[in-house]
């Protein structure tokens, strides 16, 4: 499982906004220029995003492990043909897809390692002004706060039905059984929580950590708004892309 | 915002406080089933409770707080909590193949709710007719798939008929068997939300 692991790699340091910035971009890039130079030139950058991170590339690609049967089924079903059985050609297209995915869960993946829940909370409500964005922010939050806490009261439902032979009944009954029990949980918790925020003048505007830009910013921002400029050129010769990867580089490790 | 102390304190009302933490808790709860599955016969891939999740925040929450619950899901899982299909998180996930139904669970609640629940507020779901909700999460089953399989045919570059067989298809089964159960807890009143 992937989560916000506290460090002072050079990807902790960014501001969560200019990470966001360029992880849209790379991934407007990566659909943009889905062949194999430019997934080429790609990869080097997720390489390096990951490493400016200090993350494992392995680790990413086991905690999207689920993603995979996904990426494999669609050009072996695109491939196959009657008759021939299986025609490379066709598979090349979607194969080149999933490996894009892939990367774009690569990049997104060192911002999950790098940025703590309340700097994301404060990005959100500097990009959503007013109530809806006060809302958004404190509704991650509380969703960050709580889904450990849910993820155990499943568990132990799952737990005390194993106990008692709940395995033994039909797929319908199981599901029903374990979603009210679980419901019910969640509901009593949410009153129960909402009473606690009340009783400690749950307020629209608390306050938050101040969202600063630094000169690390400025460097990521632009690489963000490279991918940009990139992704709408729709022809590139490879070598502008290659560029732009190695480009990059030394503006992180510097 | 002004982070300066001066600012006043703008509290929350209290009916809207409610309806944040229960909207906050079931985007966790959906979080929470996505690490369960159950092995179904008809199905090759696991069935999850997630688009169970779905049909129930449109239910019991209503259209509006079950649609807001399903965009937090979305934005806690885009900015990192490990809440998509076994732990997975951030927004390559969303732009990933399964992105399409993750976008669609926010359309489908409000569907979902807006059919059970007319006009005018929450009504008590034991006074909605079984017809009405079955036509409520069949609904919403045709919009999660009408969103999810185009963006799995774009996403992955696959032929349309690929993108049926693997996006749909195989899913379909399960769908009705969720939305017995989903009639089957709405009817046995065992959820106390009030």
């Amino acid at each position: 499982m992937l989560s916000y692991e506290p460090g002072d790699s050079l990807a902790h340091r960014l501001d969560p906004r200019s990470k966001l910035a360029v992880q849209i971009g790379f991934a407007a890039a990566a659909f943009a220029h889905t062949t194999p130079r430019g997934l080429a030139a790609l990869t080097v950058v997720t390489l390096a995003v990951l490493y400016l991170a200090r993350t494992d590339p392995r680790r990413v690609v086991w905690a999207f492990r689920f993603v995979v049967p996904f990426l494999i089924a669609a050009p072996l079903l695109d491939g196959f043909a009657w008759g021939v059985w299986f025609v490379p050609a066709e598979a090349v297209g979607p194969a080149l897809a999933g490996y894009r995915v892939l990367l774009v869960l690569g990049v997104a993946a060192a911002y999950v390692r790098t940025t703590p829940v309340r700097d994301s909370r404060a990005a959100i409500q500097w990009a959503v002004p007013g109530r809806v964005g006060q809302f958004l922010g404190m509704g991650v939050a509380f969703v960050f706060r709580f889904l450990p806490v849910l993820r155990a009261d499943v568990g132990r439902i799952r737990d005390a039905h194993r106990a008692r032979l709940g395995t033994e009944r039909s797929v319908p009954d199981r599901m029903g059984m374990l979603v009210t029990a679980a419901f019910n949980r969640a509901f009593e918790r949410a009153d129960r929580f909402a009473v606690a925020l009340r009783a400690r003048c749950f307020s629209w505007n608390p306050t938050l950590p101040e969202l600063r830009f630094s000169r690390l910013d400025a460097a990521a921002l632009a690489v963000a708004a490279t991918f940009v400029v990139l992704s709408l050129v729709t022809v590139v010769p490879p070598r502008t892309v290659l560029s732009m990867s190695v480009g990059f580089v030394p503006v992180g490790t510097r | 915002m002004s982070n300066s102390t001066s600012t006043d304190v703008d509290l929350v009302g209290d009916e809207t406080a409610q309806n944040v933490a229960r909207a906050a808790l079931f985007a966790a709860l959906m979080g929470a089933f996505s690490y369960v599955s159950f092995p179904y016969p008809l199905s090759p891939a696991p069935v999850t409770l997630q688009v169970l999740g779905v049909f129930l925040a449109g239910l019991f929450l209503g259209p509006l707080w079950g649609g807001a619950s399903m965009v937090l899901y979305l934005l806690a899982g885009a900015l990192g909590a490990p809440v998509f299909a076994g732990g997975g998180a951030g927004i390559g996930v969303l732009l990933g193949p399964t992105g399409g139904y993750l976008f669609s669970y926010a359309v489908a609640a409000v569907v979902v709710g807006a059919i059970a629940h007319g006009n005018g507020g929450l009504r008590p779901l034991a006074e909605t007719s079984t017809a009405r909700l079955l036509v409520g999460m069949a609904a919403a089953t045709i919009v999660i798939y009408g969103i999810g399989v185009p963006f799995l045919w774009w996403n992955l570059d696959m032929t349309l008929r690929t993108a049926v067989i693997t996006g749909a298809a195989v899913f379909v089964p399960a769908e009705a068997v969720k939305m017995a159960a989903a009639v089957g807890i709405v009817r046995s009143d065992a959820i106390r939300a009030g």
